[in-house]
């Protein structure tokens, strides 16, 4: 994904300076590549595209979800209206510590996880399968089963510190430990792709390396902070930010562990604009809300992407 | 050139085919149709989990449809869970069935959007007088009844008689029980391992709201869009009560009141509460599911300083406004609304009728049986809800009041911040 991109071969026989006039013959080309490329574009643009913009839009109308509403454009009220809405920006400080302590925890985690997995254990091949297992549930399965794992009551986990003589906790219901419940649910379905990510990225590194470091004295610590460490920055660096915007945007998990309580104390704004795009039934104001959302994350992708850039730049110089 | 032109032709045409597809689907009004021969079909979304009243229900449509083969009805089975989320994502796409089961509190956000069809001109004389005035206040809107109010919960406590008589408390019997009969209760039987009262306060809107009017809370005044809301010592009594029995009293299992309503019957079937404020309907599944041996029993409604009221919020059957057989609907839930349907229903889900008929039929074929006696005295107190009348209550409810509540029953905020942020919250 970071790996620099072979630079792109110019169009046959074309150079940046001729380009101002086309002989008839690139013209031709150029047709035919436009030909070739409307049938894969049409339903990006019809299906992707256009509902997106439509979206956009939606935020600078006062569409509501009423039988034949009318909407009216109504230029930036509704992010006037925003920029004072005290709940949206809790729930968006809520996101944003949901989506970064899940990014951090699940980078660090799956660097653990990737390290044990390609060291020589026995059973290799088959602990790599398990630990894929996490990815193939849906998210409401896996709100549904730790819902259950955290229920006062019943659930195993109280019943495990039971035995340790500690007293039930009421994970989900408690103020001070809902957010870190879901977080850790969060990192839990979330961990087998980053793993696998990291563990190709580890995969990738050359057996040299780590040789010549252990001929120089080097000890197995010194190894994974100067060799593989390294050699995996940009993989770790693209999985934890792709991992941010996943979570930022993620809604079900969330919704089936806490439905965003207690008393909002998990209220991501995915869900924040939910309630208010279909309980309150302000679709233009929730769009608006959405509209917010895109900009946050593209700001935090643009400092990733600008970082990148820069290292491409310095590596290629 | 040309094919370059012709290209783009091509492309923009698809592309508007596309979307006017798109468009031709989110304005076909849904829910029944004409099949061949003729006939009308109406589509019935009906929300009824308990198996008898589903078993109720079908032999009230069977009944039509064999009466009216012209007209027939086809029951389609949804649930309670998700039920407002169905609702609007059916009504936007124009998907909504012709006649559609709800509840009042609810369903008037979707007749101040405009979806529902005006019931009064279809109801027979005799369906409306059967039916207290101030219910109908609940399911009217804009001066139009927007749907049937069929049967109404209210919220009972029950308690496990054998922990009451291990504590040497004597089961309250009579017309009503005070709320400081309720935490006395509480606290003599609170030991150990058993708290004295669990109240499954999850979302705690509902139960605030439904129990508010025992002290005279009632929130908002005014109708329409012209509502002022009131947050005082009354409309604080229900929550500062709890709260008291929860951290003051510590008679009641604090857990609980995060949990669901149906959560906490588990402890109760376990024996580590004495007693549970539950929704009336509870009642059935008691009936059903308690372990063997368990000795539960109803306790008299609860009564507060203005009596044992209660904010009636009945379950609803409206009609599509959309729907292309609007009359016909009508006729069908005027024949759906009879005395003997609405009793059977009634005990088979543990409601309280909203029409007197039914609820003599329940009171003499139950006999007071299965907390029943208990249930019905419930219906005295039934009085209508200044909220149902808020435009804007849902909203309100939804992001203001639960989420307040919850902080002040999880002990976060004082009765003043509570007050100050639904004051706050409101419009």
């Amino acid at each position: 994904m970071s790996a620099p991109a072979p630079a792109l071969a110019p169009p046959s026989g074309g150079s940046p300076r001729r380009k101002a006039g086309l002989g008839p013959r690139q013209k031709a080309e150029r047709r035919e590549a436009i030909a070739l490329v409307i049938p894969a574009l049409l339903p990006i643009i019809v299906f992707s595209m256009i509902p997106l913009l439509a979206g956009v839009y939606l935020g600078f109308t006062n569409a509501t979800l009423a039988r034949n509403a009318e909407i009216e454009f109504i230029g930036f009220d509704n992010f006037v209206q925003l920029a004072q809405d005290k709940q949206f920006w809790d729930s968006f400080g809520i996101g944003l510590v949901w989506a970064g302590s899940v990014a951090a925890l699940t980078g660090m985690s799956a660097i653990a996880l990737a390290l044990l997995l390609n060291s020589k254990l026995r059973f290799k091949s088959l602990t790599r399968i398990i630990v894929l297992i996490p990815w193939a549930m849906p998210p409401v399965v896996t709100g549904i089963l730790w819902r259950m794992i955290y229920d006062v009551n019943s659930g195993p986990l109280n019943a495990a510190l039971g035995w340790f003589g500690i007293d039930k906790v009421n994970w989900l219901g408690d103020f001070s430990t809902a957010l870190p419940a879901v977080i850790v649910v969060g990192i839990w379905s979330g961990l087998p792709q980053t793993t696998v990510l990291l563990l190709a990225g580890m995969q990738s590194i050359p057996g040299e390396l780590h040789e010549a470091a252990a001929l120089d004295g080097a000890n197995g610590a010194r190894r994974f902070w100067h060799v593989t460490l390294p050699g995996l920055a940009p993989v770790l660096i693209a999985i934890t930010s792709i991992d941010f915007i996943w979570n930022f945007n993620d809604f079900g998990i969330v919704y089936v562990l806490t439905e965003g309580g207690p008393g909002g104390r998990t209220m991501i704004p995915p869900l924040f604009t939910y309630l208010e795009a279909f309980r309150n039934r302000e679709i233009g104001y929730a769009s608006a809300m959405g509209d917010v959302l895109v900009l946050a994350i593209l700001l935090i992708l643009s400092i990733y992407l600008v970082n990148q850039f820069r290292q491409n730049k310095e590596g290629r110089s | 050139m040309n094919s370059k032109k012709s290209i783009g032709a091509l492309a923009l045409l698809t592309a508007g085919a596309f979307a006017l597809t798109a468009c031709q689907q989110g304005s076909a009004s849904g829910g029944g149709g004409d099949s061949e021969d003729g006939a009308v079909t109406l589509q019935f979304q009906s929300l009824s989990d308990q198996p008898a009243t589903q078993e109720a229900i079908q032999a009230a449509v069977d009944s039509w449809n064999s009466d009216n083969p012209d007209v027939q009805v086809e029951i389609i089975q949804a649930g309670w869970d998700g039920a407002y989320d169905k609702l609007i994502t059916q009504f936007t796409g124009g998907t909504a069935p012709d006649i559609i089961h709800f509840e009042a509190a609810s369903i008037v956000a979707f007749a101040q959007d405009g979806y529902l069809a005006d019931l009064s001109e279809g109801l027979s004389e005799e369906t409306i007088a059967d039916i207290p005035e101030g219910i109908w206040d609940s399911v009217t809107v804009n001066d139009e009844i927007i749907a049937y109010p069929s049967t109404m919960q209210s919220y009972v406590a029950f308690a496990n008689a054998d922990l009451l008589e291990e504590a040497g408390v004597e089961v309250p019997t009579g017309d009503s029980m005070s709320w400081d009969q309720l935490a006395e209760i509480a606290e003599a039987t609170t030991t150990d391992d058993v708290y004295g009262l669990g109240w499954g306060l999850g979302s705690p809107a509902a139960t605030v709201m439904t129990l508010a009017p025992g002290f005279g809370g009632d929130f908002f005044s005014g109708s329409g869009d012209d509502v002022q809301i009131e947050v005082g010592d009354a409309e604080l009594e229900v929550p500062e009560r709890i709260h008291e029995m929860a951290y003051e009293d510590e008679s009641l299992d604090p857990v609980s009141l995060t949990q669901s309503g149906s959560d906490v019957l588990a402890s109760f079937y376990g024996g580590t509460v004495a007693m549970t404020v539950q929704g009336s309907f509870q009642a059935a599944n008691m009936a059903n599911d308690a372990p063997e041996g368990f000795n539960w029993v109803a306790l008299p409604p609860l009564e507060g300083s203005e009596g044992a009221l209660q904010a009636a919020n009945p379950q609803t059957y409206s009609v599509n406004i959309d729907s292309e057989h609007v009359e016909e609907a009508t006729a069908f839930l005027d024949f759906f609304a009879s005395g003997q349907t609405l009793a059977a229903i009634a005990q088979a889900d543990a409601l309280i009728p909203a029409s007197e008929s039914a609820r003599e039929v329940v009171a003499t074929e139950t006999g007071g049986e299965d907390g029943w006696e208990q249930i019905l005295a419930t219906a005295d107190g039934m009085v209508g809800a200044p909220f149902l009348q808020a435009n804007g209550y849902a909203e309100w409810k939804e992001t203001v009041l639960n989420p307040a509540l919850q902080q002040y029953l999880g002990d976060q905020i004082s009765s003043e911040e509570l007050a100050t942020q639904l004051t706050d919250g409101w419009g």
